[in-house]
């Protein structure tokens, strides 16, 4: 019995334009653009370019570790592919895709037709680009310890001592610091703007209890970046005052303290890590009840869990230092304070899978992609347990037990929804499908490399495998497992091949999407795909969280039970 | 989403308009970052084009925001859904889920932990007593998990009093017997048969269980020196007091009664939710209830 409930209902309808511009004006447009949906794409691809930039570092990295005493590249090469690898995935993948997509979504969710500040959100986008080739320039530009054109080579973490002039010379690090400084910069400017559209630029109706939990986790997530990028910045611009002007903040020798750079440090670092997650459970709050056909489940609970982690995630950062000697009352307190937040994180796995219980699943791309999120999540949350206790930390810290766990958080969970994320919300930003053929490829075979690089990583972690390390002899009893998570990363990269082949030919060829694919219940599906530059051409008005659902069920509608 | 050509109607939307001061303000602020560590002339070019980028982003808005009219045709939409509704076999109502229309107050895990935690120290005392002449040895034990310079300490430093010991072992096992407490409070009514017996001897037993594999994780120094059997007399006389004190207090109402239809809060019609022995019709109230649950 199939039903259709059609609704009358204002909502929009866009002009098309039969004139094609050149590409002097097509570039024009986007240079000058302050629309939240151009910015938002221009973020994306940005990261994009950079996803691929540090997966070509990271392939690097795991030819050189594949076999035993090996020198495919210098040992100072190695030290500027894991520098310029982590900073790159954090700084410049990480932060500006999820920014992307909160730009190209909050506003079409809470029914607005662009950001509170739209200049601003140009000049943070252009601001953060510009870090990220101010980074990259390095390689060019940067005298550094092997001489003219090296790239930072004291990882992604730069703790003091290694970044005085002494250990230091040249600009090398001085590029890593400015760098990270100036997409700070842009980073503070779209958690403005992001808070100030999310508080003042809500449709009729959308009270904060009937916000899209993906707009409730922006919001906290935008909150935490306040808090986190201050220290970081601070910080770098001590460490510029320690390396010119002769200041002694993290110059032990002068009365400094090089443990204060890792306290500045890891009270960005952490709640980074959340900073980069929430987004992504935000994402599976969309998409996971859509492809389960059902509402959310335990919504109030939802949006408590995620304010519960963006304070907890406050109190956790010296679980980094364990190792370091800051006493038991100091390791305790972090332990239970880490321990503590996988209370609100549990929450919401079980409300995820209680979401999904008993629902009408729908496996497309993008749900594999959300299932296999929650399945590496839950893995990457117990190994976080295991590191998160003081006694065992003190056995692994620095090993590859550490860069596997998280690993497992950056790709298996976040990397994994924001493929995810892309399958759902590709059609509303291109107008066009992805294939479900390639998707279902790309998704098997990163589950598969996936697996065989972090489920591995873990052992040669526990044999005592450091990690940086450059080469290792052949009597350790490492070199099987790395080979086999060196294939693992070969196999990771074809999938991704698959996937930008896939983004490539979908916008080309790929079957056109309409305004509402997934028969979805948010209000960016409410208006044509692409949306047009004004949204919507009248502000829509809403009564529930599920305000689609209710346009096309006026005879059940939620604002029936909310 | 269908549009009906026949009622649409031209409007104009202001937004913002385009601009390059943005952009020529980031680059300028970049470039003068990238002068400090090249050279001195890009430091300069970045100083002017930042202040350009200041001066004409200051014009973009004042006196007036710059904008552009945007026409757009307004016109009705008709949002139709794609799904389908199935036809379902009916199934018998001992496969319906039944949530507990009656629950413990979240105090009541307080309380039970509370008086549990007391009633654990007895044994911990008597043990530590029989053991090594001293009440205070399983209290430092315990706080010695959060000392690492204790890891090493000697039975007799173990069996003299502390007062950051035992500061330290009262915030410890005080957390801890308010969580399971809370625990307690929340599981038991899932287990309505012999509570006794669920709370005073399968649950301490589960709990010494997972601590038996885990503790050597945890608090090595612990871990060494538990005496196990000690131990779980200790969970037991826990288990049994918080249980008693949980099953002893009143039940609180959950969502699911207030959900129920006026006349089987009253007691003059029977719910369906009163147990699988007992099926009734299913009200209206349930079946929108039910929605929120089950999928399309």
């Amino acid at each position: 019995m199939a039903t259709q409930s059609p609704v009358n209902a204002i909502l929009d309808e866009t002009t098309s334009s039969s004139t094609h511009p050149s590409a002097l004006q097509i570039l024009h447009d986007w240079l000058t653009t302050a629309d939240h949906k151009k910015i938002g794409l221009m973020y994306i691809g940005y990261a994009l370019l950079f996803l691929v930039v540090g997966g070509f570092q990271a392939i690097l990295m795991r030819i050189q570790l594949a076999i035993p005493n090996n020198h495919f590249v210098s040992p100072q090469a190695f030290n500027q592919l894991f520098t310029m690898h982590g900073t790159t995935m954090v700084f410049f993948v990480g932060m500006p895709v999820l920014f992307g997509f909160g730009n190209y979504l909050i506003p079409l969710m809470i029914g607005a037709r662009d950001m509170a500040f739209p200049r601003l959100n140009a000049f943070s986008f252009w601001i953060a680009a510009f870090g990220g080739f101010l980074l990259y320039f390095s390689y060019l530009g940067a005298p550094g310890l092997s001489g003219a054109g090296s790239a930072p080579d004291v990882g992604w973490w730069a703790y003091a001592p290694l970044t005085a002039r002494a250990f230091s010379p040249g600009h090398s690090t001085d590029y890593w610091t400015l760098a990270i400084l100036i997409s700070g910069i842009g980073s503070i400017g779209t958690a403005i703007n992001i808070v100030a559209t999310i508080l003042c630029m809500r449709c009729p109706g959308m009270k904060l209890s009937r916000m899209p939990l993906l707009v409730w986790i922006y919001l906290v997530m935008a909150m935490m970046v306040f808090v986190t990028i201050s220290p970081l910045t601070a910080a770098q611009i001590m460490l510029l005052l320690d390396r010119y002007l002769g200041s002694h903040f993290f110059d032990t020798q002068a009365g400094g303290s090089a443990v204060l750079w890792m306290h500045f440090f890891w009270v960005f670092g952490h709640p980074e890590v959340y900073v980069l997650i929430l987004p992504t459970f935000a994402f599976a709050n969309e998409i996971i009840p859509v492809f389960s056909r059902k509402a959310v489940f335990g919504y109030p609970a939802m949006v408590a869990a995620t304010v519960a982690i963006g304070f907890i995630s406050l109190s956790v950062w010296a679980h980094h230092m364990f190792t370091v000697g800051m006493g038991p009352g100091a390791n305790t307190f972090f332990v239970l304070a880490t321990m503590t937040i996988s209370v609100p994180t549990g929450i919401k796995i079980f409300n995820w899978l209680a979401t999904i219980w008993g629902g009408k699943i729908h496996f497309t791309s993008s749900m594999k992609f959300a299932i296999g999120f929650l399945f590496q999540f839950l893995v990457a949350g117990l190994t976080g347990i295991m590191l998160g206790s003081a006694p065992f930390d003190w056995q692994l810290s620095n090993s590859y037990f550490v860069v596997a766990h998280f690993h497992y958080v950056l790709v298996g969970a976040i990397l994994f929804m924001l493929f995810s994320a892309f399958y759902y919300w590709y059609p509303k930003m291109t107008g066009r499908m992805l294939s479900e053929k390639l998707g279902t490829w790309h998704f098997w075979l990163f589950v598969i490399g996936f697996h065989l690089t972090f489920d591995l990583m873990h052992i040669p972690g526990i044999l005592g495998m450091p990690r940086r390390i450059y080469t290792y002899e052949a009597d350790r009893g490492w070199m099987m497992w790395n080979l086999l998570i060196s294939c693992g990363a070969v196999i990771q990269t074809v999938a991704t091949l698959i996937f930008v082949y896939n983004l490539i030919w979908s916008y080309f060829k790929g079957p056109v999407a309409g305004a509402d694919p997934w028969d979805a219940w948010t209000l960016e599906w409410s208006t044509t795909s692409p949306p047009p530059s004004y949204n919507f051409a009248v502000i829509p008005g809403v009564s529930s969280r599920r305000p689609l659902w209710d346009l096309k069920h006026p005879e059940d509608p939620d604002s029936n039970y909310e | 989403m269908h549009i009906n050509q026949e009622h649409s109607r031209v409007e104009v939307v202001q937004l913002p308009s385009p601009t390059a001061w943005p952009l020529v303000l980031s680059l300028g602020i970049a470039l003068l970052c990238t002068g400090l560590v090249t050279n001195l002339f890009i430091g300069i070019l970045g100083l002017m084009l930042s202040i350009c980028g200041c001066v004409g982003w200051f014009f973009q808005v004042f006196p007036h925001e710059s904008h552009i009219d945007v026409p757009v045709q307004v016109g009705d939409v008709q949002v139709l859904s794609s799904r389908t509704l199935q036809d379902r076999l009916p199934v018998s109502e001992m496969h319906r889920k039944f949530l507990p229309i009656e629950t413990f107050h979240i105090g009541t895990g307080i309380k039970g932990g509370i008086a549990g935690g007391l009633a654990m120290t007895l044994p911990a005392a008597i043990f530590s007593l029989i053991k090594y002449h001293s009440i205070w040895y399983a209290t430092n034990l315990l706080a010695a998990g959060g000392f690492v310079s204790w890891a090493n300490a000697s039975d007799a430093f173990l069996s003299e009093f502390h007062m950051r010991g035992l500061l330290a072992a009262a915030a410890i096992h005080g957390l801890t017997s308010l969580l399971v407490g809370l625990l307690y409070g929340a599981m038991l009514p899932m287990y309505p048969r012999s509570p006794i017996v669920t709370a005073g001897l399968v649950a301490p037993l589960l709990f010494t269980g997972i601590l038996h594999s885990a503790l050597g994780i945890v608090s090595p120094i612990l871990n060494d020196r538990i005496d196990w059997f000690w131990f779980i007399i200790s969970q037991i006389a826990f288990g049994l007091v918080c249980g008693f004190v949980v099953n002893l207090s009143a039940k609180v109402r959950t969502a699911q009664f207030r959900a129920l239809p006026f006349a089987v809060r009253a007691g003059i019609h029977i719910s369906s939710d009163a147990g699988p022995q007992e099926p009734t019709e299913i009200s209206t109230t349930d079946q929108k209830n039910e929605k929120r649950d089950r999928p399309e």
